[in-house]
């Protein structure tokens, strides 16, 4: 924000930086250990009188020198200079902290030179004894150089004190200072080891050789022991945050961690084996494979030590966009775009949308991502979004992607970066709204006058999501539909028909027709279909059922319904792919794979070898899910709760309910398009936002697998107080109408979260009237497309039988309606008070 | 686009500027000089090769370089940092801005340095590739030194800066500024001078021990040093008319120190000249190290003068921490003590290795 930001593309994302310091830091270690090792060698040689020893220590001194100081010397410069390339906030921050810091170091490494040139020109010049304390001068300022550099890196990653005080001292004698002093003081003199290995195995005397070889493995293994103490000592000395994100909250940083802990064994069994073996092929070539173990053993240490810093640069204080923590509620409040010193976009306007979110990607991603890189390429990681998933996803960052920073931009911001990645950088994934046709649908005949029977149904669950598993590769979907009909014998005094009744269905799905008689249940009949039918093809989301009654082998009664099943997951908004149908629904493998891939990244699992080799993968075999009959496994949430309450902590800011659920304006579904669709209610009014909602969720799991974790992530993000929050258990504890409803009058309030229906009897679609005759849906339909729903696949097609039995889309005997089934007008309110009430609103 | 709203805000200082300033010129000082004798010698050793002029004293170079190249990177460190604490929400921007380049030196010195060693530890075996090599030493360190070049004139060349805008890919470089070449060539030119002194030096210490083969090193130490210095006089004014209005018009604060530097500076190489005409070498070492350190300082009025409309290093917070400081100074009173032990210890000792 304040310096301008050097666009890398491929070579962004720390590639640059990886490259140059990990090579420097393997070198810089060397230039330690190795001056250790070239005065306790001399000494040796010295000890046993032997010329070949020093003349070894000659040449390897020689080798050094060409090693340590060309190249270590420079690349150490060239860190200087990258990191004032792509960090120079940071950097300036470290250089004015630690100004004399650095001073000290330049006079360690001005003596080292003095020394190692001193040293290698005089060797067999001067006395021996003058010798050694030119060598020990050496190994000491070098030392002295890593004592100063450690503790300039080490305040990166854990200042302490210095946060509070901003004291040079606090800083310096920083919490890891010691363990990481004595880490890689063992570290420099097991690579010393290493690259001894180089020059020790290509000394020609057989003997000679040999015994140098071993001399070299006891240089790599002796250091390696107290390496790993010093590892765990350096462990845990790190403050909880640094420890949570290095070993449970960076999934990146897992491939590193298991390096490091791999390797270390692998270099110790190296070790052996050279000094073991002596044939000198096999030497050469473990002396070349350990030096390049030691590099990437290098390689998974600065990895880990960098990775524990996230999201900062320097931990606490400033954000790896260069932001100071102090300075993001400003920032946040302002927008970077108004903020920024190197700005061009300052106000975003219809025509510099493109133009203002490549800037901010620039500012906020690009320090940290590269485009098209090897490393955090952001890439596929935008591909993976559309616009409304991303957008989404910035506002979780730093809260369920704890590595990330949190976003520093208003809500326009971050709509304008999603818009950019999605539209722009990746281009192909604005979403359009899909073209829908409706379909010609007219309700079956019934005559006030003739007819004797009224017949209603309907689904339990309005529409229910399907993620075609045989397609797909993956199993989201909830339990099968649940058809219910009531069959009313038309009279003054009505009566619900049970025994002498048969319903039948006859449904039409994608493969052909699906017929069944329903059962006999507690005042209604009912039937479970085995599983969910073939979507139609073009895209539909319902499947149209005709239902008929038969009183003694003849039909008295015919009615329509409109079952709801959408394919409409919208997992690809997050994970990757694209519709798999007609680009508009349907889970892709492709969107499926993505699923896996995050999970396996953040619980372990190995789901996506299952896939890849062609097994559906069932969520509900897991994570057990009411609707489908399944239970949990020990230790793991329910479907709906691990679901609700991991993508909750990334998609918490504004309602995004739709972001999954089929319920979009601007989709192939509308599954919600009932009454309070039409008022204009929302999700959140009667569930919550999704935050309350996976709370209340999360809340009811108690101390179950990662309830407690990813209840953490959402302490303060939600409207409700988290305390405050009632558990509760998915599909069983719902919104109850009569929290809004009072005793079945017009609304008190438009907000129905925070209290439950206790058990399966109170929910919506279980209950009936006072009368305790009618089931609620009979009259009313089903939840989420309450009369009059407005569907736009078709005019009616939403109020199906109240257009049938009453030539209104509004509830079953509404506008004092009652000689539907009462064939007169009645003048007691007996199914629930306001029942004779007029339809308050109509359009 | 508003330059001066481009321009960073500066961290605070842990004392104040002034120390920092006094500690810039003089390790920069130092750097300067030993920067010019390895640039300045590795430009003459491949002319002299190239124009068959292969003698000694292209050894005795070749043997020096490696070293020169060793300290001039280390005395390249203090300036660099001290710089960053003054002037980095400058330096940074302009690095950033032509950062591939900037980035590259490190590539390029890697290539220098190790051809150095080549250079010099295969002298005798490697005959007219010589000329090759040194021309490539001398290429490569020109090339760093037009880099830096671009970087510290942009550094001040705040106006510039919007290019960025179009160009953020970190390939640009301050060609449009009037004084970057005259001031590259100056530069060289000074480099050259104070090489052919450093030849001279070299030789004159030699002869001055009874070598009597001393002479001709410094001859070819002292007219090369005489006919940069000459040209450089040439090139002085160029660069003087090209540097920003706000330096020239010498109106700014500091304008009389920056005068001053400059008329003693001039004066001192005048006499620098005359003595190295006359191969008097070290009255000409003397007068060209008072030239050279008027001209830092001139250098670094140039740089206050230009950075004048937007920003004074009086300006700069501050925050007391002097401890630091303080620790700084004991120990580099004792790397002193121990460098000058160190070279006393070899100096000294004269027993053989058993």
């Amino acid at each position: 924000m304040n310096y301008p930001v050097w666009v890398l593309d491929v070579f962004g994302g720390g590639t640059l930086i990886a490259l140059i310091a990990i090579v420097h830091v393997y070198v810089a270690h060397f230039a330690v250990g190795g001056g250790l090792f070239l005065v306790i060698t001399e000494m040796k040689g010295l000890r046993e009188n032997s010329p070949a020893i020093l003349e070894y220590t000659r040449k390897h001194t020689r080798f050094f020198l060409l090693i340590t100081m060309v190249f270590g010397g420079l690349t150490g410069v060239a860190i200087w200079f990258t990191i004032g390339l792509l960090s120079p906030a940071a950097t300036s921050s470290i250089i004015h902290s630690f100004v004399f810091g650095w001073a000290i170091e330049w006079i360690f490494f001005l003596s080292e030179i003095v020394s190692l040139l001193l040293y290698y020109y005089y060797f067999n010049k001067i006395s021996s004894r003058s010798h050694l304390i030119l060598g020990w001068i050496y190994f000491a300022c070098a030392w002295g150089s890593l004592f100063a550099i450690n503790g300039i890196i080490g305040y990166m990653l854990t200042p302490g004190e210095w946060l509070n005080n901003h004291n040079f001292w606090s800083g310096f004698f920083n919490p890891t200072f010691w363990p990481s002093l004595f880490f890689r003081t063992f570290l420099a003199l097991m690579i010393a080891g290493l690259f001894g290995f180089l020059t020790s195995t290509t000394i020609k005397d057989a003997e000679m050789r040999h015994k140098m070889v071993r001399y070299c493995g006891i240089w790599l293994m002796a250091p390696l022991v107290l390496l790993i103490a010093s590892a765990v000592w350096y462990k845990a000395a790190l403050p909880p945050a640094q420890q949570e994100m290095i070993f449970s909250k960076s999934p990146e940083l897992k491939p590193f961690l298991s390096g490091f802990i791999y390797i270390s064994p692998l270099l110790f069994a190296g070790g052996l084996l050279i000094a073991a073996f002596r044939p000198q092929s096999v030497r050469r070539s473990t002396a070349i494979v350990l030096f390049f173990l030691g590099f990437l053993y290098m390689g998974c240490f600065e990895f880990i030590r960098e990775g524990g810093r996230r999201p900062y640069i320097i931990h606490g204080y400033m954000y790896s966009t260069s932001i100071l923590k102090q300075d993001l509620p400003e920032v946040q409040k302002t927008g970077v775009l108004q903020s920024g010193r190197w700005i061009k976009n300052r106000e975003i306007t219809a025509d510099n949308r493109i133009e203002a979110g490549e800037e901010l990607n620039t500012i906020l991603c690009l320090p940290c991502h590269s485009t098209g890189g090897v490393l955090n390429d952001i890439l596929p990681l935008a591909r993976r979004f559309t616009p409304n998933g991303l957008e989404a996803f910035i506002g979780s960052m730093g809260v369920a992607n704890p590595y990330m920073p949190p976003f520093s931009g208003s809500g326009e911001e971050a709509a304008v970066l999603a818009e950019y990645l999605t539209t722009s950088l990746v281009p192909g994934f604005m979403p359009v709204a899909p073209d829908i046709t409706p379909i010609s649908v007219s309700p079956a005949p019934f005559n006030p006058e003739t007819s004797k029977y009224v017949l209603l149904s309907g689904s339990t669950l309005g529409t229910i999501l399907f993620s075609e598993p045989e397609e797909s590769g993956i199993d989201l979907s909830y339990g099968a539909p649940v058809l219910r009909a009531q069959l009313i014998f038309r009279d003054e005094s009505p009566s619900v028909i049970m025994d002498e009744a048969t319903i039948s269905f006859i449904i039409h799905t994608g493969k052909g027709k699906i017929e069944g008689r329903m059962e006999e249940k507690d005042g209604f009949f009912e039937a479970t279909l085995a599983e969910i039918p073939t979507p139609v093809k073009p895209y539909q989301p319902f499947f149209m059922a005709d239902i008929n009654a038969e009183v003694e082998g003849k039909i008295v009664a015919v009615s329509q319904m409109k079952i709801g099943v959408s394919t409409e997951l919208g997992c690809r908004n997050c994970h990757g792919g694209n519709w798999r149908q007609d680009g508009r629904s349907g889970i892709s493998r492709v969107t499926a794979a993505g699923i896996l891939k995050s999970h396996d990244t953040q619980s372990n699992t190995n789901l996506s070898e299952d896939f890849n080799k062609g097994k559906i993968i069932v969520c509900s075999a897991c994570h057990g899910d009411v609707s489908r009959g399944t239970e949990s496994k020990p230790g793991l949430l329910s479907l709906s709760t691990a679901i609700h309450g991991f993508h909750a902590g990334f998609l918490s800011k504004g309602d995004n309910c739709a972001l999954c659920h089929a319920s979009s304006d601007t989709g192939a579904s509308h599954s919600f398009d009932g009454i309070h669709k039409q008022l204009e209610l929302s999700c959140s009014n009667c569930h919550g936002t999704l935050t309350d909602h996976a709370v209340s969720l999360l809340k009811q799991e108690g101390e179950t697998g990662q309830a407690e974790k990813l209840l953490s992530l959402l302490e303060n993000r939600g409207e409700v107080d988290i305390d405050e929050i009632i558990p509760r258990t998915p599909w069983t504890m719902e919104p109850d109408c009569l929290t809004c409803h009072v005793d079945f009058q017009p609304p008190e309030t438009d907000n129905a979260f925070n209290i439950w229906t206790e058990d399966e009897e109170e929910l919506f679609h279980n209950r009936m009237g006072e009368a305790g005759a009618i089931l609620c849906s009979s009259c009313h339909g089903p939840p989420h497309s309450l009369y009059p729903a407005i569907s736009p696949y078709g005019e009616g097609l939403g109020s199906l039988q109240p257009m049938q039995y009453q030539k209104s889309p509004y509830p079953i005997a509404a506008d004092k309606g009652c000689a539907v089934c009462h064939t007169v007008e009645m003048e007691e309110d007996m199914h629930h008070p306001g029942s004779l009430g007029i339809f308050r609103n109509k359009e | 686009m508003d330059a001066a709203r481009l321009i960073p805000t500066p961290d605070v200082l842990q004392i104040p500027w002034g120390w920092f300033q006094v500690l810039l010129t003089v390790t920069f000082f130092f750097h300067l000089v030993v920067m010019n004798i390895l640039l300045g010698c590795s430009i003459i050793t491949f002319f002299r090769h190239a124009f068959g002029r292969t003698t000694g004293v292209n050894k005795e170079i070749s043997k020096k370089l490696p070293t020169t190249v060793a300290f001039t990177i280390n005395f390249g460190v203090p300036p660099l940092l001290f710089l960053q604490v003054i002037y980095g929400h400058f330096m940074y921007v302009s690095s950033i801005l032509i950062g591939v380049y900037w980035l590259s030196i490190v590539a390029i010195l890697i290539l220098s340095y190790y051809s150095t060693y080549i250079y010099s530890m295969n002298y005798d075996k490697i005959g007219v590739f010589r000329t090759v090599l040194t021309g490539f030493i001398a290429a490569t360190l020109l090339a760093v030194a037009f880099i830096f070049t671009n970087n510290f004139s942009l550094m001040i060349n705040i106006t510039a800066w919007p290019a960025y805008f179009d160009n953020p890919e970190g390939t640009l470089l301050n060609l449009s500024d009037p004084s970057l070449f005259p001031r590259f060539f100056h530069s060289v030119l000074g480099a050259i001078a104070v090489g052919g002194l450093a030849i001279g030096l070299f030789y004159d210490f030699k002869k001055r021990k009874g070598d009597e083969t001393a002479e001709e090193g410094i001859a070819v130490g002292m007219n090369w040093f005489a006919g940069a210095t000459m040209l450089n006089f040439g090139v002085g004014p160029w660069y003087w008319g090209s540097l920003p209005e706000s330096v020239r018009s010498l109106t700014g604060d500091g304008s009389a120190f920056f005068l001053f530097f400059l008329l003693a500076g001039i004066v001192a190489a005048i006499f620098s000249l005359i003595y190295g005409m006359r191969h008097q070498v070290r009255p000409a070492v003397y007068y060209l190290m008072g030239t050279l350190f008027c001209m830092v300082l001139v250098r670094e009025f140039t740089r206050r003068l230009a950075l004048a409309p937007w920003f004074k290093t009086s300006d700069l917070e501050v925050v007391p921490q002097y401890s630091p400081f303080i620790v700084f100074l004991i120990i580099f009173a004792g790397g002193l003590g121990l460098i000058y032990y160190m070279i006393r210890l070899v100096l000294t000792d004269k027993g053989a290795h058993p």
